[in-house]
This record gives structure tokens, C-alpha cells and sequence, in this order.
């Protein structure tokens, strides 16, 4: 029985019937991502200590570019298939809410 | 990176902004990050060859592309004269001190 809370599309990418050690199409972009992902991590550290405004600028900008590519090979990857997402219970959300619903009290602004 | 001035009291400072100029911490990252451009173009260069879901293919190759644009852009940080832009700094009290005190 599937799972009721699964988000997933049907594997549409060429992906081999039998897996062997061979990379196939999903690891390799899998592994793009997951390039993207290092770089975005590495690129927003050297943003923060750019020294002056034009180099503050670009390496941004670099790095604004490299987290929509990494959305997109994600975005592709879930087309194909290749990524599964599954719902939270609602119960478990009405419970989070509430948890931090009473927290209220904490806030300095009113 | 610099802490934040109020507006008036920048205009009173002799270096009222970080001028362009590429400091040691600059270089060392914008040679990790060619660094880690350069692997990743190549890298998605070759991935495009092996795989054979033409859209994966098309991603791959479009994100190998926008890498070695990247690369482009921040290699034309390194070509810089640091010592003309060094030379239209002046020279601060401290800087004058330090000097003196060098010279002593």
C-alpha cells in the first residue's frame, strides 16, 4: 500500500533495469547537486569576508546564481522522479503550532 | 569585513570606504574559489558526455557553462594594480607611527 503522505512523480529518467556499480543518469546529477550544494556553502563564507563592494558584488552574485542552479538540477530531479517529499501529519503540525504559539509570552514586541 | 559607520561620521575619515583594492584574505578565497569553479565545470562537462537522458544531459552542460562564467568573473578580480590603488591611499596617523617607530 503507498504511502499516503508521499509526494513523488513515477520514474520517467533513463535509469538501467539492473543496477550495477556503473553511475547512472540519477548519480550523476545527483552528484552535480551535490557539487552545487559545496560550492554555495564555500562561496557564502568568502562573500561575507570580501573586502570592498565590487568584489562584495560579484562573488554574490556568483553565489546567488549557484543556489538556482542547484535549485534547478533539484526541481529536475523531482521531475523525474528522483526526489520523494512526504507531508507532515497534521496532527504534528497542530502540535508544533501550539508549542510555539505559547511562546508569545517571550516576545519583547507587542 | 568593515563594521558599520554612521553616514556622518564617514565623511569626517580619510579612507571613507574599503577601496579596490585585493587584500590578502581576497586572494586566498578567490584562489579557492577558481579553484572549486574550475573542478566543477570540468566535472559537469564530463558528466554530460556520460549521461543519456538528453534533459539531464542539457542541465548538466548548462550548469558547466554558468561555472566557467564564474570563473571568468572572478579571475578578472586578480588582474588588478594594487599598487596603483595603493598608491591613492593616504597615509593614516597610525600608518605615519608605525613608520616612525619602524625607523627608530
Amino acid at each position: 500500500m503507498p504511502n499516503q503522505n508521499q509526494i513523488a512523480n513515477p520514474h520517467t529518467g533513463q535509469l538501467p533495469q539492473v543496477k550495477g556499480p556503473q553511475m547512472n543518469d540519477r548519480d550523476f546529477l545527483n552528484d552535480g547537486l551535490a557539487t552545487c550544494k559545496y560550492l554555495t556553502d564555500s562561496l557564502n563564507v568568502a562573500v561575507r569576508e570580501a573586502s570592498h563592494q565590487q568584489l562584495y558584488a560579484d562573488m554574490l552574485q556568483i553565489l546567488t546564481q549557484t543556489h538556482q542552479s542547484a535549485r534547478e538540477m533539484y526541481d529536475l530531479m523531482f521531475r523525474k522522479g528522483w526526489y520523494k517529499l512526504e507531508a507532515e501529519e497534521q496532527q504534528k503540525l497542530q502540535q508544533a503550532h501550539q508549542q510555539f504559539s505559547g511562546y508569545s509570552t517571550q516576545f519583547p514586541y507587542h | 569585513m568593515p563594521a558599520t559607520i554612521s553616514s556622518t561620521l564617514q565623511s569626517q575619515v580619510p579612507i571613507p570606504q574599503p577601496p579596490r583594492v585585493i587584500t590578502t584574505k581576497d586572494c586566498s578565497y578567490l584562489k579557492d574559489a577558481l579553484s572549486w569553479e574550475l573542478l566543477a565545470f570540468k566535472k559537469f562537462h564530463f558528466y554530460a558526455q556520460q549521461v543519456t537522458d538528453p534533459e539531464v544531459k542539457q542541465a548538466l552542460e548548462k550548469a558547466g557553462q554558468m561555472h566557467q562564467q564564474h570563473y571568468q568573473k572572478l579571475l578578472a578580480h586578480l588582474q588588478v594594480n594594487n599598487t596603483a590603488a595603493m598608491a591613492t591611499i593616504p597615509q593614516t596617523q597610525m600608518q605615519s607611527q608605525q613608520q616612525q617607530n619602524q625607523a627608530q
